[in-house]
């Protein structure tokens, strides 16, 4: 048996059900199209008849269509290819007077690698369109502000059960099957405006029953999907534990997602020891999605899931009432605005690993932040230029470790210093093999740069020069002299923990300069 | 029932007139021939092809209708070295096409005929100017065309009874103008259309270089191309929507 949806799809504008003004409006922006030439965008919730009418209209004005949806693969090289071309070009049958419908389905959804550049491309070819495009969408703000502001706007709004009897009764008598007039007023009802469903829920039930009744649509109740913020409230405020694992089943987001969901809104409710209780199930769930993504066992989800939905509602001591504003998780945002960041951090860690012989992990977690304390606010100027010149850092890296501006003359006279520094030195290296001697010149001269740019660093570079041996001590000195009370803090830190142990990794890389 | 054994070079300039437009396509199994029609994706470009029985080593078929992969298939007739014969044989039972290539057997799994984009209608299109010259001169005139432009305007001039080709580039133009004299055959008339070049640079791909090609031509109004291949027995007419000439 054929899907009705195809079946009974209409075939002129005329046949389309709800949405009598928006109907109209798109006949209205077909016909004038050749006085505007501007594309349309139609939005509305999924089974209202976007598509459909789009096709009905071309159907209607004899337009041959061009049709992309979210089957094909949409990328920016197939949009401009097939797209780009129907809409730039005449048709086969009139030459450059012909029109040609281009539609655009789920123009708010381009989805990964397959579809890269996509949604740029839309906007690209809707601009320089000379045909008539339509872009069917069901989240009208899903789509850039350019291209929104570049087309025309008509919404569909979800078909009202008044609408949606008439057309199951219709279907009914067309395939000859009995009903009651109840029954299809509940399906209506059921379906809350969605035409697509109520069809498909009307085919379901019809398959089964000789007679429709409204005991029959009852059995034949469709799954529905729960909205993500309804499942957190009952989650985090209502069910037990295992009330909430079911409510999971309907949400439809994956584990990794969900996650973020509730790992972000718990704390907004619970508090103190339920709070930390959830949070130990949520590291659970967390655990276990890195053995999904390490073994590739997607079996392993049910525990994340298991952890995550029922373990945060056990944890519950408190009865939960009231309404809360839960949001969208922060993790993706965060990870996005903080890239530039990460990207800097892990550029200087690697630099620092290949010189120090460690991991870039273990630079970065155990090396840096000490580097950090040290060299905080460039308080210990001269140590900074050392830093600097050892790991060749440029003014975006010193400021980041430091924790100092870019832009201030402080960081840029240290990255310059340090260049002076590493080109010294490599004279100094070469020079005994060229000169035979010069040692004795370019040491004092050092010293006295030093000196004069940075009195706070001072102790520092005498001790730097008086012996290779001590350069622990220097740090020290350099630290707790160099720092304002602010600061004394993390210099001190990690001279007196870490120095034993940690700090040898690092001291080991500015020794080479002493 | 179908049954076909056609040389590889034959099956080969069909396959690849076809595929340069879309990737799997209807194959009507005719008792005089194959028949081929398709039309792109954008629906601006079409083509019409038919292999006569006579180019077949053998042919046998009785009306029945395929559907094909056309790169898979393209892939297949490649392993066959020229002069090499390819038998084809279709098993309606499981609807899949044996092939053999002497030692080489391969099964090929067919597409449901129903899931493949509709077959055009051939417009019906009154051209007015008709032009007949070689196939490299096609190629001299889309290679010239590609250096400047995406492009190309194709037209006939009336007075001075030339067929010419116009590509505009951002700073550079390219004009190339055949007389009656470098043309097989001309019959002028108004005629002046733009066209997109990777259409055109796809279709001249299947064009042999030594083969007569006659372009129908109008104002404004879609390009007939019709060649022959296979000695004959086998014709292609490629259709190809105009640009719209934005102001």
């Amino acid at each position: 048996m054929s899907d009705w949806t195809e079946t009974y799809r209409p075939t002129t504008l005329s046949e389309v059900r709800g949405n009598n003004k928006a109907r109209d409006k798109l006949k209205e922006w077909a016909e004038t199209w050749d006085d505007h030439r501007d594309a349309v965008i139609v939005h509305g919730s999924p089974g209202v008849g976007k598509t459909s009418a789009a096709h009905a209209l071309a159907n209607d004005l004899g337009w041959p269509v061009m049709e992309l949806n979210a089957s094909d693969s949409r990328g920016a090289d197939v949009i401009e290819r097939v797209a780009g071309e129907a809409a730039k070009s005449g048709t086969l049958t009139g030459g450059e007077s012909g029109r040609r419908l281009v539609i655009l389905d789920e123009a708010d959804n381009f989805h990964g690698n397959a579809d890269y550049g996509g949604s740029r491309e839309v906007t690209r070819v809707v601009k320089s369109a000379n045909q008539p495009m339509v872009l069917v969408a069901n989240e009208f703000y899903d789509m850039s502000q350019s291209l929104r502001s570049a087309c025309e706007t008509i919404e569909f709004r979800d078909v009202s059960k008044r609408s949606i009897v008439p057309v199951l009764r219709d279907i009914c008598r067309r395939e000859d099957i009995e009903f009651e007039d109840e029954a299809l007023q509940k399906i209506a009802e059921d379906t809350s405006g969605d035409l697509r469903s109520a069809v498909n829920d009307l085919q379901a039930v019809a398959e089964e029953a000789e007679r429709l009744t409204v005991d029959d649509v009852v059995t034949g109740d469709r799954d529905t999907t729960e909205g993500i913020f309804d499942f957190l409230d009952t989650l985090i405020k209502e069910e037990d534990a295992e009330g909430a694992l079911k409510a999971s089943y309907d949400v439809d987001e994956n584990p990794d997602e969900m996650l973020n969901w509730i790992e972000d809104n718990v704390p907004k409710d619970y508090q103190g020891a339920e709070l930390a209780d959830a949070y130990e199930f949520l590291a659970n769930a967390d655990r276990w999605l890195g053995r999904v993504r390490s073994t590739q066992n997607y079996s392993f989800w049910r525990y994340a899931s298991d952890n995550m939905t029922a373990g945060v509602a056990a944890s519950r001591r408190e009865p939960k009432g009231g309404w809360t504003r839960y949001g969208p998780p922060s993790y993706w945002r965060k990870l996005g605005s903080s890239k530039g960041t990460r990207k800097t951090r892990d550029a200087i860690a690697e630099r620092i690993a290949e010189r120090e012989g460690t991991s870039v992990g273990t630079a970065r977690r155990e090396i840096m932040p000490f580097l950090s304390a040290m060299t905080h606010h460039c308080k210990n100027r001269e140590l900074t230029v050392r830093m600097a010149a050892t790991y060749d850092l440029d003014e975006k890296e010193v400021s980041f470790v430091t924790g100092s501006g870019k832009s201030t003359n402080k960081v840029q006279s240290i990255v310059e210093d340090a260049e002076e520094l590493i080109t010294e030195q490599t004279v100094e290296h070469s020079g005994s093999a060229f000169f035979n001697a010069s040692d004795s010149e370019t040491d004092p001269e050092a010293e006295t740069d030093a000196k004069a740019d940075s009195p706070a660093g001072d102790e520092a570079s005498q001790a730097a020069s008086d012996g290779q041996g001590q350069g622990q001590e220097t740090l020290v000195s350099a630290g707790e002299d160099g720092n304002s009370s602010s600061s004394d803090e993390p210099a001190d830190e990690p001279a007196e923990t870490g120095a034993p142990d940690e700090t040898d990794d690092d001291q080991s890389g500015l020794n080479d300069f002493f | 029932m179908f049954k076909a054994i056609v040389s590889a070079e034959t099956l080969t300039s069909a396959l690849d007139s076809i595929s340069v437009l879309v990737d799997e396509c209807k194959i009507h199994l005719e008792e005089d021939g194959l028949e081929i029609r398709a039309v792109d994706p954008a629906n601006v470009g079409m083509v019409d092809l038919s292999l006569d029985a006579a180019a077949f080593e053998s042919y046998e078929a009785d009306g029945g209708l395929i559907g094909v992969d056309l790169s898979r298939l393209e892939d297949i007739a490649g392993m066959a070295e020229s002069g090499q014969l390819i038998q084809f044989e279709l098993d309606e039972e499981t609807r899949k096409l044996h092939i053999q290539i002497d030692g080489l057997e391969y099964t090929l799994a067919l597409i449901d005929p129903d899931s493949i984009r509709q077959e055009p209608d051939i417009p019906e299109l009154d051209l007015p100017a008709e032009v007949v010259l070689e196939g490299k001169d096609v190629n001299r005139s889309v290679t010239a065309a590609d250096m400047v432009s995406d492009h190309i305007a194709l037209g006939v001039d009336d007075g001075d009874e030339s067929f010419y080709v116009d590509a505009e580039g951002d700073t550079d133009d390219v004009h190339l103008e055949l007389t009656e004299a470098d043309l097989i055959d001309l019959q002028a008339g108004p005629a002046h259309s733009l066209f997109s070049l990777d259409y055109l640079k796809d279709m001249n791909k299947a064009i042999p270089s030594n083969t007569e090609v006659t372009l129908h031509l109008g104002e404004e109004f879609p390009v007939k191309i019709y060649f022959g291949f296979a000695e004959g027995q086998g014709q292609v007419t490629y259709m190809l929507a105009p640009r719209i000439q934005s102001d």
